[in-house]
């Protein structure tokens, strides 16, 4: 990575001036071109407006998939195991909704499925959808849709609130019987970590410039 | 007074890219997405989610969460009376963290919000920078009220039909569940521009008059 160059940022369309509109107060100011690593904040009200963070692309494609493999085996294998006299129960991120609808809450059931795995999918599945081919500069189609979704989903993955429940959980099945961590539950801990790093890597302002870019690349 | 609002001069930054256009193009040159200079109806909705969320907060500290079910009989616990027992057993740490999840910031969260809603109708006068950052704190904080549905799930999923005991969700659980929705989605519809609005005068009232308002 050339560091040192002045006046590097991520590509956009046309070099000519750009404005940006802080989301937070609406002040219109002028968008310079930053170095890596460095941050624009609004000059009215201190919000962060954009950041150029270091290979962006590179970090959101290997962080979101590493997440995505973390994904399948958090799903596949049990996160904790419960032995109680001669019951075995086993848990997974889908068997804790299941159980809710089987008990009759089925709409608790619904949104714990969205917010533990339809979400924090969507969310990292898109990322990698969208970034992957970006870094050689293609944009696959649906890309601005993709986006879009994954976007709007982010506020909606709550695997590490999970996490903490099941830590919390912990401790009320203590006394109860004899409690097993099972891969599921590491691969867990490694999903949201990767999750988190995959999300922060990226700004939102590089992204659809880049997915201009290649939006209006002549095929 | 060198910045101006990106609405005082026609623009709207896109909700979805972020790309600053002309709001009498009605939709994004990126993205196509519908161009608002405010969220439609901001305060409306947030009011609304926000009512809404208040009357499930009743039901949600009144109801049982679970039951559980033992050798001496059945006992159902509020969440109230959870945070009780995990203090009187010694869990200290983890009493606080049910009573700030569960308790605090919902309570917190909403009351933020009404505070953020009387100021952007100017009912109340306060700095927008404080009131910007309570608005962070109340995005950032409000799924975490999301974990005691989840210890609940868990725990049903765990102590099913064994032969020691057995945990059932209760009622308590929609209505909790639904105070946490419902308060995500009026801090998303809640406009933090409006503050800065009020404060400089500029009057983009509701209805907005966006091109392609119905």
């Amino acid at each position: 990575m050339r560091r040192d160059l002045p006046g590097l940022s991520w590509p956009r369309l046309d070099d000519a001036p750009i404005q940006v509109a802080c989301h937070f107060c609406d002040a219109l100011q002028d968008a310079p071109r930053l170095l890596e690593g460095d941050a624009a904040h609004c000059c009215r009200c201190g919000e962060l407006i954009y950041q150029n963070r270091p290979r962006s692309l590179a970090r959101a494609t290997a962080f979101s998939a590493a997440a995505l493999i973390f994904m399948i085996i958090a799903h596949l294998f049990p996160c904790l195991t419960l032995k109680a006299g001669s019951a075995i129960n086993q848990l997974t991120i889908t068997e804790a909704a299941i159980s809710l609808y089987r008990d009759g809450k089925e709409l608790v059931a619904v949104a714990a499925l969205v917010f533990t795995m339809v979400a924090p999918l969507t969310l990292v599945g898109g990322l990698l959808y969208v970034a992957a081919p970006l870094r050689h500069g293609i944009a696959l189609p649906g890309a601005v849709t993709v986006t879009r979704i994954f976007q709007l989903s982010e506020p909606w993955s709550m695997l590490e609130v999970f996490l903490v429940g099941i830590l919390v959980a912990l401790l009320k099945l203590g006394a109860i019987g004899d409690i097993k961590f099972g891969i599921g539950l590491w691969a867990l801990a490694g999903l949201v970590v990767c999750t988190a790093a995959a999300m922060s890597g990226i700004d939102r302002l590089e992204l659809w410039d880049r997915l201009e870019i290649a939006l209006n690349k002549p095929t | 007074m060198e910045t101006r609002s990106a609405a005082a001069v026609g623009l709207a930054s896109c909700h979805l890219c972020g790309k600053v256009s002309p709001v009498a193009l009605g939709h994004c040159p990126r993205c196509h997405t519908t161009l608002h200079l405010r969220k439609p109806h901001s305060l409306t909705r947030t009011w609304c989610f926000l009512i809404a969320a208040i009357a499930f907060y009743l039901p949600a500290n009144l109801l049982p969460m679970m039951t559980i079910g033992g050798f001496g009989g059945t006992s159902s616990d509020t969440i109230m009376s959870g945070v009780i027992n995990f203090w009187t057993d010694g869990d200290y740490l983890v009493a606080a963290i049910i009573f700030s999840a569960s308790i605090l910031i919902p309570i917190l969260k909403m009351l933020a919000l009404i505070w953020l809603c009387l100021a952007a109708s100017g009912v109340t006068a306060a700095s927008p920078k404080a009131l910007a950052r309570l608005y962070h704190v109340t995005e950032l904080v409000g799924r975490w009220s999301m974990v005691d549905v989840f210890v609940v799930a868990i725990l049903v999923c765990l102590v099913q039909i064994g032969a020691i005991s057995t945990v059932l969700p209760g009622p308590a659980i929609l209505s909790f569940a639904a105070v946490v929705v419902l308060t995500m989605f009026a801090a998303i519809s809640f406009d933090p521009r409006l503050l800065w609005d009020r404060q400089h005068g500029l009057a983009v009232e509701e209805p907005e008059k966006s091109p392609d308002t119905p």
